[in-house]
């Protein structure tokens, strides 16, 4: 489904991004950027100049190779993201015909108050599942960096939780904290303590969403930590230990400074991903009822806006106005990775 | 550089071809003539017997009938296939809570009037057949299935609390939705752990199903503020003031159904197959009484067949064979399908004693309920307003909001439902 991180950018981006600053060099005469596969073979200057058209003629078979996945990128993605900015402007049922509204499915939108509390849902379960997350990613890919024996276990154990099943892990996760019958309260009651309805009050709801979350992601984020753990000279470590530096001062003066546009990608990525909350709720409370399908549980405490989005195209078929909600969230997202984007940049300037 | 320009040609030829087989994958054959014998036929598990399925498919031996039982969101994938007449089925089953969203649609449909059905029609039940009447008189569905809706209840609890135990008794003396929780509150009382329903979503929707008007009316407005829902808003949320409301909401209904925690269950004679599924333990000590307040229905599906459909004449024989009422008779045995045509209800299948729930023959109650079920205009937009009414009831049980408050924003969130969806 939509939440695997896999699908982000490609990893490259912040390792040669404007962060760690400028390692090659900034080649004048190189305007077409991104994309533009002769870089390696730019000593022979002359041949680059002569203009885009012959640019394609001559790299033809490098362009051919990397356009099956443009390919399907258009059909499959370009397209249909395209086609919801002209659906967001209409009323269309699915198979009826369409009829153009103009604005008005987002001024929908901002009187209807379950888009607001979704979004609010949304940013709690994001806060509350990427913040542990990324603390514990980091703490446990400090610990494995440092043993000695077993790594390669080490490594594939903290990789399983992120290529493991999403809907099994929420069938999963609804059995242990079921209200009347969970393992959680089994435990709980064996220890004379009160059960907790998790799956019914507002904010266990959420914690539980979160939980699953966090369950599924700390171990991906921290193998990608333990590769930038490992590209840190050991010359450094060696001399802070010199000048008696203890774990956590290493910790906090080497190992993070110079993990940060690491952590500016494992942000990036886990915010765009973490906010697309979909199958978590929808597995967790998609009672099949026919009544009330995909509302988001007791109270709509685990409705995501993805999962409204979801609700309003796929059960009340009202696409123009579920285009509108996702283009709504859209923006929001953008607004949150700018400004991701700006907190961990401005701290970079810093020392 | 050695790779020639034919050469390109061709790997770009295989690319987008890769590319298209991939898009197209599932894709059918679309022959343009009305006589085919290949008819592409829909529907969900569950949704027919299989084996009355298989058995058309050797009593037509002159036509092919390709079955295909769809995972997953029927509705949508119906939605999508209905695209273009070459992925669209010429048979399809239409779920019933699906079946108001397509009327407007009736032309994607044939109208089977057109084949004959207006003459079958007197032998199926006629509220059944208005579902799927469009407003100028087009019949887009052939019904497969009714939920006319009962009470069930625990008869060693309810002869612990010394209540009736008798269905007859028992459905005489809870005729009211009054009588019922009057009964619900002398059951928790006896039995501190029993509590008489499972969520007060279900007293609505049965109430709901009682009325003769819904949410929105003929004339497209919206009346989910007046009186007739206001009283079913207010009778669901009596339980819960009475504390005889279990506040279930989630899976952990599988296990209260089989450990007494619900002392009763309201819901469709399809339900007792959950209930058999879920509490196998119960075996024998459950019956069957009349639904309190009057008949009600909730859910049953319909098969229609595409505009495009490739044979209508013959695709209609082949829905009218699959649901005469021997065939029904034979649903009801195989897949808990309650039929929709009452010449069924005194066929052997029907008429005989139910071991799950002590031998009761329960169609001494599902039967007069079906045949008296009032007919209401359901609005295309309908179960889509009715959500709003769902989510405020939960939140009063998940969240303890007060009902009064609730009512409003449910009120509120139902009539924007309604405005986006084009309602006045």
């Amino acid at each position: 489904m939509s939440s695997s991180p896999v699908a982000g950018p490609a990893p490259t981006g912040p390792s040669s991004g404007p962060a760690t600053g400028p390692t090659g060099q900034p080649s004048p005469g190189h305007r077409r950027g991104p994309g533009r596969p002769g870089r390696r073979v730019r000593p022979v200057s002359a041949v680059a100049r002569r203009g885009p058209r012959r640019g394609i003629a001559r790299y033809w078979p490098q362009y051919l190779a990397v356009s099956p996945y443009y390919l399907l990128f258009s059909v499959f993605m370009l397209f249909p993201m395209l086609y919801t900015v002209y659906l967001a402007f209409q009323k269309w049922d699915g198979i009826g015909d369409m009829q153009f509204v103009g604005f008005q499915q987002f001024r929908f939108l901002w009187d209807d108050p379950i888009f607001w509390m979704s979004l609010r849902n949304t940013l709690v379960i994001w806060v509350l599942s990427t913040v542990p997350m990324l603390f514990m990613a980091l703490l446990l890919a400090v610990l494995v960096n440092s043993t000695k024996r077993f790594t390669g276990f080490y490594r594939v154990a903290l990789f399983i939780p992120s290529i493991t099943s999403l809907v099994a892990i929420a069938i999963f996760f609804g059995a242990v904290f079921s209200n009347n019958f969970g393992l959680i309260n089994a435990i709980l009651k064996g220890l004379h303590l009160s059960a907790v309805p998790w799956m019914s009050n507002e904010w266990t709801i959420k914690l539980v969403i979160a939980a699953l979350m966090t369950w599924q992601w700390t171990g991906y984020n921290a193998i990608i930590y333990l590769a930038g753990l490992q590209a840190i000279p050991s010359e450094l470590y060696e001399a802070a230990r010199m000048d008696g530096a203890g774990p956590a001062r290493i910790l906090f003066s080497i190992t993070i400074p110079l993990l940060r546009p690491i952590i500016l990608f494992t942000v990036v990525i886990s915010t765009v991903t973490g906010l697309q909350s979909f199958t978590e709720p929808q597995v967790l409370f998609g009672s099949d009822a026919s009544t009330n399908p995909n509302s988001g549980g007791p109270g709509q405490a685990g409705l995501t806006t993805l999962l409204y989005f979801y609700h309003q195209a796929f059960d009340n078929n009202d696409f123009g106005y579920a285009a509108a909600i996702v283009w709504a969230f859209f923006l929001l997202i953008l607004l949150i990775v700018v400004i991701n984007w700006r907190l961990v940049q401005r701290k970079e300037r810093r020392p | 550089m050695d790779l020639s320009r034919r050469r390109f040609l061709e790997a770009a030829v295989l690319t987008a071809a890769t590319a298209g087989l991939t898009a197209a994958c599932g894709g059918g054959s679309g022959s343009g003539s009305k006589d085919s014998k290949n008819l592409k036929f829909w529907y969900w598990a569950g949704g027919l017997s299989d084996k009355v399925v298989a058995d058309a498919k050797k009593h037509f031996s002159d036509a092919t009938l390709k079955t295909s039982v769809i995972g997953g969101d029927f509705k949508t994938k119906l939605l999508t296939g209905l695209k273009s007449a070459a992925s669209a089925p010429d048979i399809t089953g239409l779920k019933g809570e699906d079946i108001a969203s397509f009327l407007p649609n009736a032309n994607r449909f044939i109208d089977l009037n057109t084949l004959g059905a207006d003459k079958l029609a007197p032998d199926y039940l006629s509220w059944k057949l208005k579902q799927a009447t469009s407003q100028d008189g087009k019949l887009i569905g052939f019904p497969i299935d009714i939920g006319p809706c009962a009470m069930f209840y625990r008869e060693d609890l309810f002869e612990k609390a010394g209540l009736p135990t008798d269905p007859a008794k028992v459905s005489a003396q809870l005729s009211t939705w009054d009588d019922y929780f009057d009964a619900g509150v002398e059951l928790h009382k006896a039995l501190r752990k029993t509590f008489l329903i499972n969520n007060i979503g279900s007293v609505f929707s049965m109430m709901i199903g009682q009325g003769t008007k819904r949410f929105i009316d003929e004339d497209n407005k919206f009346i989910g503020d007046q009186d007739h829902i206001r009283t079913a808003w207010t009778t669901a949320v009596k339980p819960y003031t009475l504390k005889i409301d279990a506040k279930i909401n989630d899976n952990t209904w599988n296990a209260a159904i089989g450990n007494g925690t619900l002392g009763t269950e309201i819901g469709a004679a399809w339900h007792a197959l959950d209930i058999s599924n879920a509490a196998p333990g119960t075996k024998g000590k459950w019956r069957v009484a009349s639904l309190p307040g009057g008949p009600s229905n909730l859910g049953g599906s319909f098969l229609a067949l595409p505009a495009t459909c490739a044979n209508p004449e013959l695709a209609f024989k082949v829905i009218t064979w699959i649901l005469s009422p021997e065939n029904q008779a034979r649903g009801f045995t195989d897949a808990a399908l309650f039929p929709t045509a009452p010449a069924a209800y005194k066929l052997p299948a029907l008429t005989g004693g139910d071991a799950f729930f002590g031998g009761q023959k329960t169609i001494e109650i599902f039967g007069p309920a079906a045949e008296k079920i009032p007919a209401a205009y359901e609005a295309p937009a309908d179960a889509a307003v009715s959500a709003a009414y769902f989510n405020q009831l939960t939140a009063i049980e998940a969240k303890g909001k007060d009902p009064d408050d609730a009512w409003k924003d449910a009120v509120s969130q139902g009539k924007q439902i309604a405005q986006r969806q084009g309602v006045k």
